[in-house]
């Protein structure tokens, strides 16, 4: 089979540079093994939060100056990094994804456990704070459902009673609720929502909320609505009579599956071809130029295209491997930046920035991935596979993705 | 690259010890959205195997709620075979015994021959209301359900009758596994199949000897009979694929997978010599025209809207793209793809009373989408998604192989390849 573009991978680094092509006509095939870790993600596009010293960051653009230069926002360019931000948020706007924040300055994000982060864009109706030691609220209820598993209550009160808001715990049951508990190890977010999704449950699930008698200001609900949309979200707003605010939940989240479902039906609407249950195993080169790559799922198959990009992940995802000897990255074996030694990759307090978190594919300044030091003229990396950038310590992960995938689609569409 | 060193000895059951419990599966489980009952892919699969591989005593009975719709290993960013953890497990422990209502569903030859002796009788019959009551009553069928209607002419005698004949004549040559569903219910699938190939200037062989590929049997807890079953199609194909050199094409998704990767998971029937001789006819198809082998021509005055479906296992194969892209070829066809989800019906999950209200909130979502895009036709390669789309939705479904039949002009396509 012949595309414009393969791409290996499927998350959100993988379907901005789909999704961008893809509008420009080109043909585009994606190869995903399994869903992709947007799942894992708490309802915000982290750009840059803290500086290489790890100093929470108020202006991201300002701050990528500290950044060592192999950290790909350096290998991007300032001059390139302001465009690239607004097409990032037009693409998830176009696609459905409505969020609020801007580059200029990051605002705050609350997470599952109620401590403050650092962030650029948050999905529309999550809770923000004011700044990273205060949130927005003297008084919240904070809704509990019964039995649900992914909303860790008590931390929730203790950290948002730090940054200045008393919550009272509200337990809410409805009918749909209670039918949802017959099977408690299944009480996770995306269950939930599954179970709230008819109007009448969400109604019942509104009634229950407008029941409570409080003073509060505001109610804080856990992110359990809307799979598909933020539709469901909007409803429940109109359906209560308080003013309500979401709370990010433990993963598998909702709003991670929202975003990956309205990018990939995006991707596919613009004709896009995706393989899923589908992995890339091998490539062909020839002149240093990928020709081909092969899959699992199509043994006697080969995949060609003019352009390929390699944006499988890092090593939660497998697009980039371990064993005793070496860190690799085992599709194309192409060259990763690792230290040699294995004792040299972990630290061994959890909490310190761990070196295995910087390995990763290496590439020149356009992106080009390296195989034996030498750029393949036509293979770019892109996303967490890329070396240079501890995501978890800098708070970079989705800006990371999205800004390479799309300088390396710009860089194709000029082709 | 190859996968290098000492980790490499370090495999587990189905890939048991890849789970991380990060519940994706879960969330694509289309039981769990509707079925608090079920506990779950994570917890049916990897989390109580680790009890199940200590005392059999674990074993629940709540995983024949399964579908085995394989959505939660498609899911899967690990490569864990989920639901072949839960159908081993099924086989493995569990105690109860089909009952009759099962080995009937299960036993889809031998009911098929039977029905089709006296087709216009069972079609009739089992369309009365007090036949319907009698089967959701005592036999537990569940009575909404509209049973695939049987034909009088089986496709093998149909074959033998009047394709039979000048298959020899062909340059090229491959076997069809038909099916049961296209030797009892539905054989014009299988004439299609034979109009194309044979324009293409292939002729089209029967096994010797298809049975049933077995998969309501693995489904309904019959796994003696389906391992009896797989090893004679195994020694049917290997005969036609290693013997006479001609590829096994289906029609049908769902018994392309079950020979190609639930006899050697599931059954532990040995295929790995075969695996690559069973194909689906799109994915042949598709590939002859590809590779310039074959040409196609189409009828100019051929016009039609569909909404493709893609059926759960084809999902799991890798598949869908196969398919589409030869209906991509067809000049005067759009195609509009759906979102990827499952149907409910899972074979004889659905025809069973006590899945009736599941099976059909399950494919919910898919039916409302396909009402509101009001396609001239839904395409599927699975057949049992065929009658659930239509029962649920009024609108046709066809099997991609049979629109191509359609389209085709065949007296061009047999000039282009000097047939």
């Amino acid at each position: 089979m012949k595309y414009d573009v393969v791409i290996i991978g499927g998350g959100l680094s993988a379907l901005t540079a789909g999704i961008t092509l893809a509008s420009n006509g080109k043909r585009v095939c994606m190869v995903a093994a399994g869903q992709n870790s947007l799942h894992f993600s708490s309802g915000s596009f982290d750009f840059l939060g803290y500086d290489a010293d790890g100093n929470a960051v108020t202006n991201p653009i300002e701050a990528i100056k500290t950044l060592p230069t192999i950290h790909p926002y350096r290998i991007i360019g300032e001059e390139n990094i302001g465009s690239l931000v607004t097409s990032a948020q037009a693409l998830l706007s176009d696609a459905g994804v409505e969020t609020k924040g801007e580059i200029a300055q990051n605002h705050y994000r609350i997470t599952p456990i109620g401590t403050i982060k650092p962030t650029w864009l948050t999905i529309e109706g999550y809770a923000t704070a004011a700044s990273l030691t205060e949130t927005r609220w003297k008084k919240a209820d904070l809704i509990n459902i019964q039995g649900f598993l992914d909303f860790p209550i008590e931390f929730l009160v203790d950290n948002l009673r730090d940054t200045g808001t008393t919550c009272t715990i509200r337990n809410i049951n409805t009918e749909a609720l209670t039918q949802a508990r017959k099977s408690p190890t299944e009480m996770r977010a995306t269950n939930v929502a599954k179970y709230l999704d008819s109007k009448t449950d969400l109604m019942d699930f509104a009634n229950a909320i407008n029941a409570i008698d409080s003073d509060a200001e505001v109610v804080l609900v856990p992110a359990v609505l809307g799979l598909n949309n933020s539709a469901q979200a909007e409803e429940l707003k109109a359906l209560v009579k308080k003013p309500i605010e979401f709370i990010a939940t433990m993963p598998p989240s909702v709003s991670g599956m929202r975003t990956s479902t309205l990018l990939k039906r995006k991707f596919m609407a613009l004709g896009g071809t995706i393989l899923v249950s589908d992995t890339a195993v091998s490539g062909v080169f020839e002149n240093n130029r990928l020709v081909s790559i092969a899959t699992s799922q199509l043994p006697d198959e080969v995949l060609r295209a003019d352009q390929f990009i390699l944006a499988s992940g890092s090593f939660l995802s497998h697009g980039l491997k371990s064993d005793y000897e070496k860190v690799y990255e085992p599709v194309l074996g192409v060259d990763v930046e690792a230290v040699a030694n294995r004792v040299e990759w972990t630290k061994e307090n959890v909490y310190d920035a761990q070196p295995y978190m910087e390995f990763g594919v290496k590439t020149d300044a356009q992106f080009h991935a390296l195989k034996e030091g030498v750029a393949i003229e036509n293979l770019y990396a892109a996303g967490s596979i890329l070396c240079g950038n501890n995501d978890i310590k800098l708070a970079s992960k989705e800006g990371v993705a999205m800004l390479t995938a799309l300088q390396v689609a710009n860089i194709i569409k000029e082709k | 690259m190859k996968e290098q060193g000492i980790q490499l000895k370090n495999i587990s059951g189905n890939n048991l010890e890849q789970c991380l419990k990060c519940s994706i599966c879960t969330v694509y489980c289309p039981v769990s959205a509707v079925s608090p009952e079920y506990p779950g892919p994570k917890h049916s699969g990897p989390d109580q195997e680790r009890y199940r591989l200590k005392d059999t005593k674990f074993f629940d009975e709540t995983l024949k709620m399964c579908l085995n719709c394989k959505r939660c290993e498609v899911a899967c960013p690990s490569g864990v075979r989920i639901a072949d953890i839960i159908q081993s497990a099924r086989i493995e422990h569990s105690k109860k015994r089909p009952a009759l209502r099962d080995v009937m569903l299960a036993n889809t030859d031998f009911v098929g021959t039977m029905a089709n002796i006296v087709a216009p009788v069972v079609n009739v019959t089992l369309g009365l209301k007090p036949v319907k009551a009698v089967l959701h009553g005592v036999m537990g069928v569940d009575k909404h359900r509209t049973f695939p209607a049987y034909s009088s002419q089986k496709f093998e005698t149909w074959y033998k009758k009047f394709a039979a004949a000048k298959q020899d004549s062909f340059k090229h040559h491959v076997s069809y596994f038909h099916g049961c569903y296209v030797n009892y219910n539905y054989p014009q699938l299988g004439k299609d199949l034979v109009k194309v190939m044979n324009a293409i200037g292939y002729g089209v062989h029967l096994l010797e000897k298809e049975q049933c590929c077995g998969v309501a049997l693995i489904a309904n807890g019959l796994s003696k009979q389906a391992t009896r079953q797989g090893n004679n199609n195994m020694r049917a194909i290997r005969k036609s694929y290693k013997e006479q050199n001609r590829m096994v094409l289906t029609t049908s998704s769902t018994c392309t997978f079950t020979m190609r990767d639930e006899y050697k998971h599931v059954l532990k029937i040995e295929n790995e010599d075969v695996r690559e001789g069973i194909s689906l006819a799109t994915r042949y198809l598709y590939r002859l025209v590809e590779s310039g082998k074959v040409k196609l021509a189409f009828r100019k005055d051929f016009k039609i809207r569909t909404a493709y479906h893609s059926a759960c296992h084809m999902e799991k194969m890798g598949w869908v793209v196969y398919s589409t892209e030869l209906m991509k070829m067809i000049p005067g066809l759009e195609l509009i793809m759906l979102d990827s989800q499952c149907c409910g019906i899972a074979g004889t999950y659905g025809f069973k009373k006590e899945n009736y209200e599941r099976s059909q909130k399950i494919g919910a979502g898919l039916f409302d989408q396909i009402k509101s895009l009001n396609p001239d036709c839904v395409s599927t390669d699975c057949e049992t998604c065929k009658w659930q789309i239509e029962m649920s939705t009024g609108y046709d479904v066809i099997n991609p192989i049979s629109i191509l039949a359609d389209a085709i002009d065949v007296e061009e396509t047999m000039r282009l390849n000097n047939v």
